[in-house]
Protein backbone atom coordinates (compact mmCIF):
# COMPACT_ATOMS: atom_id res chain seq x y z
CA UNK A 1 0.00 0.00 0.00
CA UNK A 2 2.46 2.66 1.29
CA UNK A 3 5.04 2.15 -2.00
CA UNK A 4 2.20 1.92 -4.20
CA UNK A 5 1.09 5.58 -2.46
CA UNK A 6 5.05 6.68 -3.13
CA UNK A 7 5.21 5.39 -6.73
CA UNK A 8 2.44 7.61 -7.18
CA UNK A 9 3.69 10.51 -6.03
CA UNK A 10 7.14 10.13 -7.64
CA UNK A 11 5.19 9.72 -11.37
CA UNK A 12 3.09 12.71 -10.66
CA UNK A 13 5.89 14.88 -8.72
CA UNK A 14 7.18 15.87 -12.58
CA UNK A 15 3.98 16.26 -14.23
CA UNK A 16 3.04 19.14 -15.77
CA UNK A 17 0.35 20.11 -18.53
CA UNK A 18 1.61 22.69 -20.89
CA UNK A 19 -0.56 26.09 -21.29
CA UNK A 20 -0.80 26.26 -24.97
CA UNK A 21 -1.21 22.70 -26.12
CA UNK A 22 -2.53 20.48 -22.64
CA UNK A 23 0.58 18.18 -23.80
CA UNK A 24 1.94 16.31 -20.75
CA UNK A 25 5.32 18.14 -19.80
CA UNK A 26 7.96 15.18 -18.15
CA UNK A 27 9.94 16.99 -15.72
CA UNK A 28 12.35 14.33 -14.13
CA UNK A 29 14.34 15.55 -10.90
CA UNK A 30 16.65 17.73 -10.53
CA UNK A 31 19.86 17.29 -8.75
CA UNK A 32 19.65 19.62 -6.45
CA UNK A 33 15.80 17.96 -5.18
CA UNK A 34 18.34 14.21 -4.89
CA UNK A 35 20.32 16.07 -2.35
CA UNK A 36 17.41 17.61 -0.62
CA UNK A 37 15.62 13.97 -0.17
CA UNK A 38 18.89 13.03 1.27
CA UNK A 39 18.48 15.55 4.07
CA UNK A 40 15.19 14.34 4.06
CA UNK A 41 15.41 11.26 4.85
CA UNK A 42 17.90 11.45 7.50
CA UNK A 43 15.51 14.08 9.15
CA UNK A 44 13.15 10.59 9.04
CA UNK A 45 15.53 8.97 10.55
CA UNK A 46 16.11 11.30 13.40
CA UNK A 47 12.66 11.71 14.00
CA UNK A 48 12.17 7.86 14.04
CA UNK A 49 9.45 7.68 11.43
CA UNK A 50 12.29 4.96 9.92
CA UNK A 51 13.60 3.02 11.68
CA UNK A 52 16.89 1.17 10.49
CA UNK A 53 17.32 -0.85 13.46
CA UNK A 54 14.20 -2.56 13.13
CA UNK A 55 13.38 -2.59 9.36
CA UNK A 56 16.66 -4.20 8.28
CA UNK A 57 17.62 -6.86 10.96
CA UNK A 58 18.66 -10.20 10.38
CA UNK A 59 16.05 -11.39 12.63
CA UNK A 60 13.46 -10.05 10.33
CA UNK A 61 12.55 -12.49 7.07
CA UNK A 62 14.64 -12.28 4.45
CA UNK A 63 11.53 -10.81 2.07
CA UNK A 64 10.20 -8.28 4.70
CA UNK A 65 13.82 -6.80 4.25
CA UNK A 66 13.58 -6.63 1.08
CA UNK A 67 10.14 -5.05 1.12
CA UNK A 68 11.71 -2.36 3.73
CA UNK A 69 14.22 -1.62 1.38
CA UNK A 70 11.95 -1.15 -1.23
CA UNK A 71 9.71 0.90 0.77
CA UNK A 72 12.73 3.27 1.61
CA UNK A 73 13.66 3.51 -2.10
CA UNK A 74 10.06 4.51 -2.82
CA UNK A 75 10.09 6.82 0.14
CA UNK A 76 13.38 8.04 -1.43
CA UNK A 77 12.27 8.98 -4.70
CA UNK A 78 8.61 10.41 -3.66
CA UNK A 79 10.92 13.07 -1.25
CA UNK A 80 12.55 14.17 -4.44
CA UNK A 81 9.33 14.08 -6.34
CA UNK A 82 7.84 16.29 -3.70
CA UNK A 83 10.50 18.73 -4.29
CA UNK A 84 10.25 18.51 -8.00
CA UNK A 85 6.48 19.60 -7.79
CA UNK A 86 6.96 22.80 -5.44
CA UNK A 87 10.03 24.12 -7.40
CA UNK A 88 10.21 26.43 -10.32
CA UNK A 89 11.69 24.64 -13.19
CA UNK A 90 14.37 27.51 -14.18
CA UNK A 91 15.61 30.94 -12.90
CA UNK A 92 16.86 32.27 -10.11
CA UNK A 93 13.64 31.24 -8.02
CA UNK A 94 14.52 27.58 -8.73
CA UNK A 95 17.33 28.39 -7.29
CA UNK A 96 16.31 30.63 -4.28
CA UNK A 97 13.46 28.23 -3.21
CA UNK A 98 16.68 25.16 -3.57
CA UNK A 99 18.42 27.29 -0.84
CA UNK A 100 15.17 28.06 1.12
CA UNK A 101 14.79 23.98 1.49
CA UNK A 102 18.42 23.05 1.99
CA UNK A 103 18.37 25.56 4.68
CA UNK A 104 15.55 24.76 6.41
CA UNK A 105 16.37 20.88 6.09
CA UNK A 106 19.87 21.64 7.44
CA UNK A 107 19.07 23.51 10.09
CA UNK A 108 16.61 20.75 10.91
CA UNK A 109 19.49 18.55 11.01
CA UNK A 110 20.46 20.04 14.59
CA UNK A 111 16.72 20.33 16.35
CA UNK A 112 15.08 17.92 18.14
CA UNK A 113 12.34 16.19 16.26
CA UNK A 114 9.47 13.29 16.67
CA UNK A 115 7.62 12.06 14.01
CA UNK A 116 4.84 14.49 14.16
CA UNK A 117 6.57 17.09 15.01
CA UNK A 118 8.69 16.64 11.85
CA UNK A 119 5.36 15.92 9.64
CA UNK A 120 3.84 18.88 11.02
CA UNK A 121 6.97 20.76 9.99
CA UNK A 122 6.88 19.40 6.66
CA UNK A 123 3.21 20.20 6.37
CA UNK A 124 4.41 23.96 7.00
CA UNK A 125 7.18 23.70 4.41
CA UNK A 126 5.66 22.28 1.74
CA UNK A 127 2.21 24.21 2.06
CA UNK A 128 4.29 27.55 1.87
CA UNK A 129 6.18 26.11 -1.25
CA UNK A 130 2.98 25.32 -3.01
CA UNK A 131 1.28 28.37 -2.46
CA UNK A 132 4.48 30.51 -3.35
CA UNK A 133 4.95 28.87 -6.98
CA UNK A 134 1.31 27.60 -7.77
CA UNK A 135 -0.78 30.57 -6.69
CA UNK A 136 1.79 33.34 -6.04
CA UNK A 137 3.74 33.37 -9.14
CA UNK A 138 1.78 31.19 -10.86
CA UNK A 139 -0.81 34.44 -10.90
CA UNK A 140 2.17 36.93 -11.67
CA UNK A 141 3.02 35.18 -14.78
CA UNK A 142 0.10 33.98 -16.22
CA UNK A 143 -0.92 35.06 -19.62
CA UNK A 144 -4.47 35.86 -19.39
CA UNK A 145 -4.00 37.95 -16.20
CA UNK A 146 -5.61 41.20 -15.33
CA UNK A 147 -3.62 44.31 -16.63
CA UNK A 148 -2.39 44.61 -12.42
CA UNK A 149 -0.88 41.53 -12.92
CA UNK A 150 1.00 41.61 -16.12
CA UNK A 151 2.12 44.88 -15.11
CA UNK A 152 3.49 43.37 -11.31
CA UNK A 153 4.74 40.68 -13.33
CA UNK A 154 6.70 42.18 -15.76
CA UNK A 155 7.94 44.65 -12.95
CA UNK A 156 9.15 41.59 -11.01
CA UNK A 157 10.93 40.75 -14.35
CA UNK A 158 12.53 44.15 -15.46
CA UNK A 159 14.01 44.63 -11.02
CA UNK A 160 15.54 40.55 -11.67
CA UNK A 161 16.61 41.38 -15.01
CA UNK A 162 14.89 39.06 -16.26
CA UNK A 163 16.40 36.29 -14.19
CA UNK A 164 13.08 35.31 -12.58
CA UNK A 165 11.60 34.04 -15.88
CA UNK A 166 9.77 31.35 -15.19
CA UNK A 167 7.54 28.89 -17.78
CA UNK A 168 3.85 29.31 -17.40
CA UNK A 169 1.88 25.99 -17.39
CA UNK A 170 -2.06 25.02 -17.39
CA UNK A 171 -3.76 25.50 -14.02
CA UNK A 172 -3.86 21.63 -13.95
CA UNK A 173 -0.75 21.50 -12.87
CA UNK A 174 -0.70 23.31 -9.58
CA UNK A 175 -4.05 21.00 -9.11
CA UNK A 176 -1.52 17.83 -9.67
CA UNK A 177 0.81 19.08 -7.49
CA UNK A 178 -2.02 19.88 -4.61
CA UNK A 179 -2.93 16.05 -5.13
CA UNK A 180 0.54 14.96 -5.21
CA UNK A 181 1.87 16.73 -2.23
CA UNK A 182 -1.31 15.53 -0.42
CA UNK A 183 -0.98 11.73 -1.20
CA UNK A 184 2.59 12.37 0.25
CA UNK A 185 1.68 13.40 3.56
CA UNK A 186 -0.93 10.66 3.46
CA UNK A 187 1.50 8.26 2.79
CA UNK A 188 4.27 9.71 5.81
CA UNK A 189 1.09 9.89 8.30
CA UNK A 190 0.04 6.83 6.97
CA UNK A 191 3.92 5.66 7.77
CA UNK A 192 3.61 6.97 11.64
CA UNK A 193 0.48 5.15 12.53
CA UNK A 194 1.44 1.72 10.77
CA UNK A 195 1.17 -0.75 13.53
CA UNK A 196 4.88 -1.21 14.31
CA UNK A 197 5.10 2.21 14.82
CA UNK A 198 2.09 2.64 16.84
CA UNK A 199 3.37 -0.18 19.63
CA UNK A 200 6.53 0.95 19.20
CA UNK A 201 5.34 4.58 20.16
CA UNK A 202 3.38 3.04 23.37
CA UNK A 203 6.32 1.16 24.48
CA UNK A 204 8.54 2.04 27.43
CA UNK A 205 11.53 3.69 26.47
CA UNK A 206 13.92 0.53 27.71
CA UNK A 207 11.70 -2.07 26.28
CA UNK A 208 11.88 -0.19 23.15
CA UNK A 209 16.14 -0.71 23.57
CA UNK A 210 15.66 -4.47 24.38
CA UNK A 211 13.43 -4.75 21.23
CA UNK A 212 16.41 -3.11 18.82
CA UNK A 213 18.59 -5.84 20.42
CA UNK A 214 19.70 -9.77 18.67
CA UNK A 215 18.04 -12.56 20.31
CA UNK A 216 21.18 -13.94 21.93
CA UNK A 217 21.20 -10.31 23.41
CA UNK A 218 18.03 -10.32 24.50
CA UNK A 219 18.43 -14.01 26.42
CA UNK A 220 21.59 -12.75 27.97
CA UNK A 221 19.74 -9.55 29.17
CA UNK A 222 16.65 -11.69 30.32
CA UNK A 223 19.30 -14.49 32.32
CA UNK A 224 20.90 -11.42 33.64
CA UNK A 225 17.71 -9.75 34.82
CA UNK A 226 16.64 -13.43 36.43
CA UNK A 227 20.02 -13.87 38.06
CA UNK A 228 19.64 -10.28 39.86
CA UNK A 229 16.08 -11.79 41.62
CA UNK A 230 15.45 -13.83 44.44
CA UNK A 231 14.41 -17.40 43.77
CA UNK A 232 10.62 -17.05 44.41
CA UNK A 233 10.37 -13.89 42.11
CA UNK A 234 12.92 -16.21 39.57
CA UNK A 235 10.14 -18.72 39.22
CA UNK A 236 7.26 -16.81 38.75
CA UNK A 237 9.27 -14.49 36.16
CA UNK A 238 10.38 -17.78 34.33
CA UNK A 239 6.43 -18.35 33.52
CA UNK A 240 6.37 -15.32 31.33
CA UNK A 241 8.82 -16.50 28.99
CA UNK B 1 1.76 -18.96 3.31
CA UNK B 2 -1.12 -16.66 2.27
CA UNK B 3 0.83 -13.28 3.67
CA UNK B 4 3.97 -14.36 2.38
CA UNK B 5 2.24 -14.71 -1.05
CA UNK B 6 0.35 -11.42 -0.57
CA UNK B 7 4.02 -9.34 0.24
CA UNK B 8 5.25 -11.58 -2.67
CA UNK B 9 2.14 -10.19 -4.99
CA UNK B 10 2.62 -6.46 -3.60
CA UNK B 11 5.91 -6.62 -4.24
CA UNK B 12 6.01 -7.53 -8.12
CA UNK B 13 3.14 -5.44 -8.35
CA UNK B 14 4.39 -2.16 -7.14
CA UNK B 15 8.08 -3.12 -8.62
CA UNK B 16 6.45 -3.14 -12.21
CA UNK B 17 4.59 -0.48 -11.55
CA UNK B 18 8.01 1.66 -10.71
CA UNK B 19 9.56 0.01 -13.93
CA UNK B 20 6.15 1.92 -15.89
CA UNK B 21 7.00 5.25 -14.16
CA UNK B 22 11.27 4.83 -15.34
CA UNK B 23 9.82 4.10 -18.69
CA UNK B 24 6.95 7.17 -18.69
CA UNK B 25 10.23 8.99 -18.02
CA UNK B 26 11.94 7.69 -20.36
CA UNK B 27 9.84 8.15 -23.03
CA UNK B 28 7.94 11.38 -22.65
CA UNK B 29 4.56 10.93 -24.04
CA UNK B 30 2.85 14.19 -24.35
CA UNK B 31 -0.41 12.60 -24.28
CA UNK B 32 -2.93 9.44 -23.46
CA UNK B 33 -2.79 8.18 -27.08
CA UNK B 34 1.05 8.75 -27.23
CA UNK B 35 1.01 6.76 -23.79
CA UNK B 36 -1.40 3.82 -25.75
CA UNK B 37 1.40 4.28 -28.54
CA UNK B 38 4.50 3.98 -26.93
CA UNK B 39 3.20 0.59 -25.18
CA UNK B 40 2.64 -0.82 -28.64
CA UNK B 41 6.08 -0.06 -29.66
CA UNK B 42 7.23 -1.91 -26.48
CA UNK B 43 5.30 -4.95 -26.55
CA UNK B 44 6.05 -5.26 -30.01
CA UNK B 45 2.50 -5.10 -32.09
CA UNK B 46 2.65 -1.60 -33.25
CA UNK B 47 1.65 -1.17 -36.98
CA UNK B 48 1.38 2.17 -39.19
CA UNK B 49 -1.83 3.30 -40.50
CA UNK B 50 -1.31 1.56 -43.63
CA UNK B 51 -4.42 3.78 -45.65
CA UNK B 52 -2.44 6.75 -44.50
CA UNK B 53 0.86 5.91 -45.77
CA UNK B 54 -0.62 5.36 -49.02
CA UNK B 55 -2.32 8.50 -49.12
CA UNK B 56 1.12 9.71 -48.47
CA UNK B 57 2.72 7.82 -50.71
CA UNK B 58 -0.04 9.39 -53.56
CA UNK B 59 0.91 12.85 -52.33
CA UNK B 60 5.09 12.25 -52.21
CA UNK B 61 4.47 10.71 -56.28
CA UNK B 62 2.48 13.89 -57.23
CA UNK B 63 5.57 16.02 -55.53
CA UNK B 64 3.65 17.54 -52.43
CA UNK B 65 6.23 17.34 -50.06
CA UNK B 66 5.26 18.98 -47.13
CA UNK B 67 1.45 17.30 -47.34
CA UNK B 68 2.80 13.72 -47.71
CA UNK B 69 5.81 14.25 -45.32
CA UNK B 70 2.75 15.46 -42.95
CA UNK B 71 0.02 12.48 -43.84
CA UNK B 72 3.29 10.13 -43.17
CA UNK B 73 3.91 11.47 -39.61
CA UNK B 74 0.56 10.82 -38.81
CA UNK B 75 0.65 7.12 -40.07
CA UNK B 76 3.45 6.49 -37.86
CA UNK B 77 3.21 8.72 -34.57
CA UNK B 78 6.08 7.29 -32.77
CA UNK B 79 8.13 6.91 -35.46
CA UNK B 80 9.23 3.78 -35.20
CA UNK B 81 8.57 2.21 -38.95
CA UNK B 82 12.12 2.27 -40.44
CA UNK B 83 10.32 2.18 -44.04
CA UNK B 84 8.46 5.00 -43.53
CA UNK B 85 11.13 7.21 -41.70
CA UNK B 86 13.32 6.39 -44.81
CA UNK B 87 10.07 7.77 -47.05
CA UNK B 88 10.27 10.85 -44.90
CA UNK B 89 13.90 11.32 -45.05
CA UNK B 90 13.25 10.88 -49.09
CA UNK B 91 10.94 13.68 -49.29
CA UNK B 92 12.63 16.20 -47.63
CA UNK B 93 15.85 15.18 -49.93
CA UNK B 94 13.55 15.81 -53.29
CA UNK B 95 11.86 19.12 -51.67
CA UNK B 96 15.58 20.49 -50.59
CA UNK B 97 17.25 19.69 -53.58
CA UNK B 98 18.32 22.53 -56.05
CA UNK B 99 19.68 23.02 -59.00
CA UNK B 100 21.90 25.67 -57.62
CA UNK B 101 21.87 25.38 -54.00
CA UNK B 102 20.67 22.68 -51.40
CA UNK B 103 18.42 23.76 -48.52
CA UNK B 104 20.42 23.17 -45.42
CA UNK B 105 17.38 22.91 -43.11
CA UNK B 106 15.59 20.49 -45.21
CA UNK B 107 18.49 18.30 -45.94
CA UNK B 108 19.55 18.50 -42.00
CA UNK B 109 15.83 17.33 -41.37
CA UNK B 110 15.77 14.73 -43.56
CA UNK B 111 19.51 13.70 -41.95
CA UNK B 112 17.78 12.80 -38.99
CA UNK B 113 14.48 11.31 -40.01
CA UNK B 114 17.33 8.78 -41.91
CA UNK B 115 19.19 8.22 -39.01
CA UNK B 116 15.85 7.09 -37.01
CA UNK B 117 15.07 4.88 -39.57
CA UNK B 118 19.09 2.93 -39.28
CA UNK B 119 18.58 2.46 -35.89
CA UNK B 120 15.23 0.93 -36.11
CA UNK B 121 16.20 -1.92 -38.22
CA UNK B 122 18.41 -4.46 -36.02
CA UNK B 123 21.39 -4.83 -39.08
CA UNK B 124 21.56 -1.31 -40.00
CA UNK B 125 20.73 -2.31 -43.47
CA UNK B 126 17.61 -0.81 -45.03
CA UNK B 127 16.10 -1.37 -48.53
CA UNK B 128 13.07 0.04 -50.28
CA UNK B 129 11.78 -1.32 -53.51
CA UNK B 130 9.66 1.45 -54.84
CA UNK B 131 10.55 1.75 -58.92
CA UNK B 132 9.82 5.13 -58.22
CA UNK B 133 12.74 6.35 -56.24
CA UNK B 134 16.09 6.16 -57.79
CA UNK B 135 17.88 5.38 -54.21
CA UNK B 136 16.48 2.16 -52.74
CA UNK B 137 19.18 2.16 -49.65
CA UNK B 138 19.07 3.94 -46.46
CA UNK B 139 23.03 4.29 -46.95
CA UNK B 140 22.61 5.84 -49.93
CA UNK B 141 20.23 8.32 -49.39
CA UNK B 142 21.95 9.02 -45.99
CA UNK B 143 25.40 9.59 -48.18
CA UNK B 144 23.48 12.02 -50.06
CA UNK B 145 21.90 14.05 -47.54
CA UNK B 146 25.69 14.22 -45.69
CA UNK B 147 26.80 15.36 -49.12
CA UNK B 148 24.52 17.82 -49.61
CA UNK B 149 24.82 19.98 -45.82
CA UNK B 150 29.01 19.11 -46.65
CA UNK B 151 30.40 22.44 -47.84
CA UNK B 152 33.62 22.71 -50.24
CA UNK B 153 34.60 24.16 -53.44
CA UNK B 154 33.32 21.88 -55.47
CA UNK B 155 30.10 23.86 -54.84
CA UNK B 156 31.27 26.93 -57.12
CA UNK B 157 31.77 24.17 -60.20
CA UNK B 158 29.36 25.74 -62.80
CA UNK B 159 28.80 22.42 -64.26
CA UNK B 160 26.55 21.62 -61.21
CA UNK B 161 23.81 23.14 -62.39
CA UNK B 162 23.63 19.57 -65.08
CA UNK B 163 23.41 17.35 -62.46
CA UNK B 164 20.09 15.99 -61.66
CA UNK B 165 17.62 14.95 -58.92
CA UNK B 166 17.80 11.42 -56.89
Amino acid sequence: MLPLCFLTVALLGGLRVSADNHAFIFIAPPLITLVLAVLLMVLFVRGHLIEFPRWLTNTNPPLTNVSHVWMLLTLFFASAQAFNSVLPERGLLHWLFSVFFLWTLWNNQFSSFDARRLLRSLVVLFGTAFILKHLLLASLYRPEGGWLKRVAGALLQGVSLGTLDTPTFAPATGYISFFTLTLYVTGLILLIFAPENETREKSHPLVQRYLELSPADRLTVRETILADQPESDRLEGSNLY
Amino acid sequence: MQQKFLQCTGLALTVIYGAFIVWVYATEPRTFKEVATSAEVAAGTYQIDQERFNNALALFRREQFRAARDEWQRADPAQGDARTQFYIAYSFYREGWGRVFYNQDLFKQGLESINRALTLVSNGQLSVDDPNLQMHSAAELKTELEQGTERNWGDINPLKVLRTRK
